[in-house]
């Protein structure tokens, strides 16, 4: 039907035809200021795995991601209970909650950026003056300091995702199963466990898949708040590409990367989907 | 005036035939009912004939025009959706001048129109609501207002009755009733409860699986069904039936069903057609069992009085009955009891394809 | 639900928490009103002892602040424009009419929507530069597709499909063509979904930062998000107030989207994710 049309030319142009270009390009080693190059085949991926640069980066960039991911959960899953609940003012608490996941990534990075910030980020001070710690903490520029930060930044900006699936899944749960569970005997933390969870678990298999990828891919905020530092610590996959195209100006080497770090991604999330609908199957079937 | 007529038509979906071949005439004026149990094909004749639904091949004709490539709008048809498919967006007045606007009515002429209909089925004080602020019966009539408005050759209706609850239901039935026998269109209505069909048809088309069994009026689908599936189908509570031999001795025919040995009346006998099997199928309808007295005994299983009459059913030695007692029967569930069978009421069917193997001539 | 009396108990352990998350924001908003000297204490200062908006006007008037602000919402609003007109028509597409294919493109619409940037950053770049947009608003706008418009018609064909074809149908019995029946019954009732898409999309458009790195150098085209963080780079000593000023005003469209619209933003999420 010709109401598709304009959809196919556009995501044809925009993702498709760059998506084939970038399998093209890493097979040429090309010159980012130029745009001049040459075919070199498989060297870029001989290097690539060779490098341990790139195994370095894959298991950083797991790390941010699994610690992230689990904050995220956590304060996710947590927060949606707290505001499924019939709190003062609750509209305004949800937005509160909800509103640095619209914020632009720059401001997020900025504002924490100050407050983390050595000599006169609130963060410090006010550790300092609870006597927590003696001397300025550096939050950006030392390992493991830097790795976390960025994982309570990250875990911070996207929580309210978490929130908000979660959220609207629990105001579908009926009350009759809970009230169920209490005919039964069971208590607050046994109805969590026994009636909440279950029933969180669509929606989370669908919410960790996506968050996962999203945190995999995720290049402005580490970009922004380290860079990649102290020394590669919080070097991810993604940075590297961008460093490789932009910085060492090899945009064949860095198509390479982007391709690679796509593979990775590819084979989490089918494993990860095979899993899940196992899971599902076995439930049905029991 | 105009008839409707699917010749020969096929529906299948993929390599699914939903509908192997459909011949069908329905005359002018005429309000047939499609029933027939889920799946049977009768929304999907309906649809097709609507142009929602394309045929596979065949052709259908409203008046003398084939229709099968004409788009909805083109074929000077209204239709009644079972959700009543009301415009949420606009109100009851907007929704029933739609079609006038899409066909270019004039503004006066639309807001005469709509008075009209208006005052047909009452909605007056309707006309600025929403359809969400309308009750279901309410949210009907505008459904079937905006069919009304454009005065169409052939009025389709989709179950419209069936998201009511049943006083309306039946309110509703003697109204669409009347509105036929002023209006004298054809209407073509599709309903799984044969309720709605007998009170309301001029005659009924009934479907299974795609494939018509009977069409006829009321009265001879009742009391003529064409096959076992007809039979049990209509009628409550549903026509006995049950498996019996044919024995045919000297100028006598016997039919033997459980432990019963039941004489066919003469005239009965007489039109069984020549080469009948000897497995059959027997039917009797409940008023047809008369309790209380008769040659034969059986064991009360269950009784349920409804007020104007009680419903039991028996068991004759391996043969289950349901007889239908006028008033309220001094019977209990265990007892004995006498009963009779009108001879000249029984259905007898074939059994391996369950058509109509003998009829009675109509008194 | 029966009455709703307020719950003390989570509101004491939820309050907190709001009040911990949000402080960051606050925090921003605190230091962009005082004056600079307030800033390098020691001890933490919380409430300014005298409030100026110095920084404010200093952005305004000393930087290229208003011309990013004008790139961006050129930016955010040609973006969302073109992404609803081609997502509307290639939702309906997806959810009402079967034809080859059809299935293979919703599974490559949900692909697409998890693909990273960095990927396509390179080869967007080199078609940009070939087809001589580089550096301008317009290729911006073009590489924007390639994430908004995967979820808007992710997001879209959800909606969509929760119109019953029912109207649909009507609306063609009643004598509409295919189209009449889409803008006279489905616009309308897909209108909240539209509005959440289009929310979504200015907002992700007004947000995005690696695109305009790579693909914009020049503060002509530089939208908000770069051109802020081009000041922190350009300048010898980060003017913390300045950057806090600058991002108080670069989320101001934000708040007042969010503000009036939560509710849109947030029923979207039942029908689909939002790219992180």
């Amino acid at each position: 039907m010709a109401l598709i049309a304009p959809t196919i030319l556009v995501l044809g142009a925009v993702i498709v035809y760059p998506l084939l270009s970038a399998i093209y390009l890493s097979f040429f080693s090309i010159y980012t200021p130029t745009l001049e190059g040459h075919f070199v085949g498989l060297a870029n991926y001989r290097d690539l795995l060779g490098s341990g640069g790139f195994w370095s980066a894959l298991v950083t960039t797991a790390i941010w991601t699994v610690g992230t991911l689990t904050l995220q959960i956590l304060v996710g899953v947590g927060m949606a209970l707290l505001l499924q609940q019939n709190i003062l003012f609750r509209s305004l608490a949800r937005g509160l909650v909800l509103f640095p996941y619209f914020l632009s990534t720059v401001v997020a990075v900025l504002v924490w950026r100050w407050l983390f910030n050595d000599l006169y980020g609130i963060l410090n001070q006010m550790l300092m003056n609870a006597g927590i710690i003696a001397a300025p903490v550096n939050w950006l520029g030392a390992m493991p300091n830097a790795m976390l930060s960025i994982m309570v930044v990250g875990a911070w900006k996207f929580f309210p995702f978490v929130v908000i699936a979660v959220l609207a899944r629990l105001q579908t749960i009926p009350e009759s199963l809970y009230e169920a569970a209490r005919i039964d005997g069971a208590g607050p933390v046994s109805r969590f466990f026994d009636v909440t969870l279950p029933q969180l678990r669509d929606v989370l298999t669908i919410v960790i898949l996506l968050r996962t990828v999203w945190d995999f891919k995720e290049f402005d905020l580490i970009y922004l708040m380290t860079g990649g530092g102290p020394v590669n610590g919080t070097r991810t996959l993604p940075l590297i590409v961008y460093n490789q195209a932009f910085g060492l100006n090899q945009m064949g080497m860095a198509a390479a990367y982007a391709v690679s770090m796509m593979l990775v991604m590819l084979v989490f999330m089918l494993a990860y989907l095979r899993r899940a609908n196992a899971r599902s199957e076995a439930d049905s079937a029991a | 005036m105009v008839q409707v007529v699917f010749e020969k038509v096929r529906k299948s979906f993929g390599a699914t035939v939903a509908i192997p071949c459909l011949d069908l005439r329905i005359e002018s004026g005429e309000f047939v009912s499609l029933l027939g149990p889920s799946g049977c094909g009768k929304t999907t004749t309906l649809r097709m004939l609507a142009g929602l639904e394309q045929t596979s091949s065949g052709s259908i004709r409203i008046g003398d025009r084939d229709v099968v490539d004409l788009a909805p709008a083109a074929r000077d048809i209204a239709m009644v959706f079972q959700s009543y498919a009301l415009y949420p967006h606009m109100t009851v007045a907007e929704n029933i001048c739609y079609p006038l606007k899409k066909r270019g009515v004039a503004k006066a002429e639309r807001a005469t129109k709509l008075a009209d209909v208006a005052a047909l089925l009452q909605l007056g004080p309707l006309l600025d609501r929403k359809p969400k602020q309308l009750s279901g019966g309410q949210q009907q009539r505008v459904a079937l207002g905006r069919a009304l408005v454009r005065d169409p050759s052939v009025f389709l209706l989709d179950e419209p009755l069936s998201n009511l609850d049943a006083a309306l239901r039946a309110h509703m039935r003697a109204e669409l009733i009347e509105l036929h026998r002023r209006l004298g269109k054809t209407m073509v209505y599709v309903t799984h409860d044969q309720l709605e069909a007998m009170t309301m048809s001029t005659r009924i088309a009934v479907m299974r699986d795609g494939v018509l069994q009977q069409f006829a009026p009321p009265a001879e689908i009742y009391n003529h069904p064409a096959n076992a599936f007809v039979a049990g189908f209509i009628g409550t509570p549903a026509m006995t039936l049950a498996d019996g031999l044919l024995v045919r001795e000297a100028d006598k025919a016997i039919v033997r069903a459980g432990a019963l040995a039941i004489d066919l009346p003469q005239a009965l006998a007489a039109s069984l057609p020549a080469a009948t099997p000897s497995a059959i199928t027997v039917g009797i309808r409940p008023e047809d069992v008369a309790v209380g007295a008769g040659p034969w005994a059986a064991r009360v299983r269950l009784v349920e009085p409804i007020g104007h009459e009680t419903i039991v059913f028996l068991d004759a030695d391996g043969l289950s009955l349901t007889a239908r007692v006028t008033g309220s029967a001094a019977l209990h569930a265990g007892e004995t009891v006498a009963f009779d069978l009108r001879r000249d009421r029984l259905h007898l069917f074939d059994k391996t394809d369950g058509r109509r193997l003998a009829t009675v001539p109509s008194a | 639900m029966t009455t709703r009396r307020p719950n003390l108990l989570a509101s004491l352990i939820a309050w907190p928490l709001v009040l911990i998350i949000a402080f960051p924001l606050a925090w921003m908003l605190l230091t962009s009103i005082k004056p600079a000297a307030e800033l390098f204490t020691r001890t933490p200062q919380w409430l300014p002892r005298s409030i100026t908006f110095e920084h404010y006007t200093r952005v305004l008037t000393e930087t290229p602040f208003l011309q990013y602000f004008g790139n961006s919402m050129i930016l955010a609003i040609s973006t969302t424009v073109l992404v609803i007109l081609v997502s509307v028509l290639g939702a309906y597409s997806l959810v009402r009419f079967r034809y080859r294919g059809r299935e293979t493109l919703a599974a490559l619409v949900l692909f697409t929507y998890l693909l990273p940037s960095v990927v396509l950053i390179s080869p967007l770049y080199l078609m940009l530069v070939k087809v001589g947009l580089a550096n301008t608003l317009a290729s911006l706008v073009a590489a924007y597709m390639s994430f908004a418009l995967p979820y808007a018609l992710w997001l879209l064909r959800s909606f969509m499909a929760g119109i019953p074809e029912d109207l649909e149908s009507a609306a063609m019995v009643d004598g509409a063509s295919r189209m009449g029946a889409f803008v006279d019954v489905v616009l309308p009732q897909a209108l909240p979904g539209i509005i959440s898409t289009a929310l979504f999309t200015f907002i992700l458009a007004w947000n995005e930062y690696l695109y305009a790195l790579v693909l914009v150098n020049s503060d002509e085209a530089r939208p908000l998000t770069t051109g802020v963080m081009n000041m922190l780079i350009s300048a010898f000593n980060i003017e913390w107030s300045l950057l806090m000023a600058a991002s108080v005003m670069m989320s101001i469209p934000l708040v007042i989207l969010f503000a009036f619209f939560q509710r849109y933003l947030t029923s979207s999420f039942g029908a689909g994710g939002v790219k992180g």
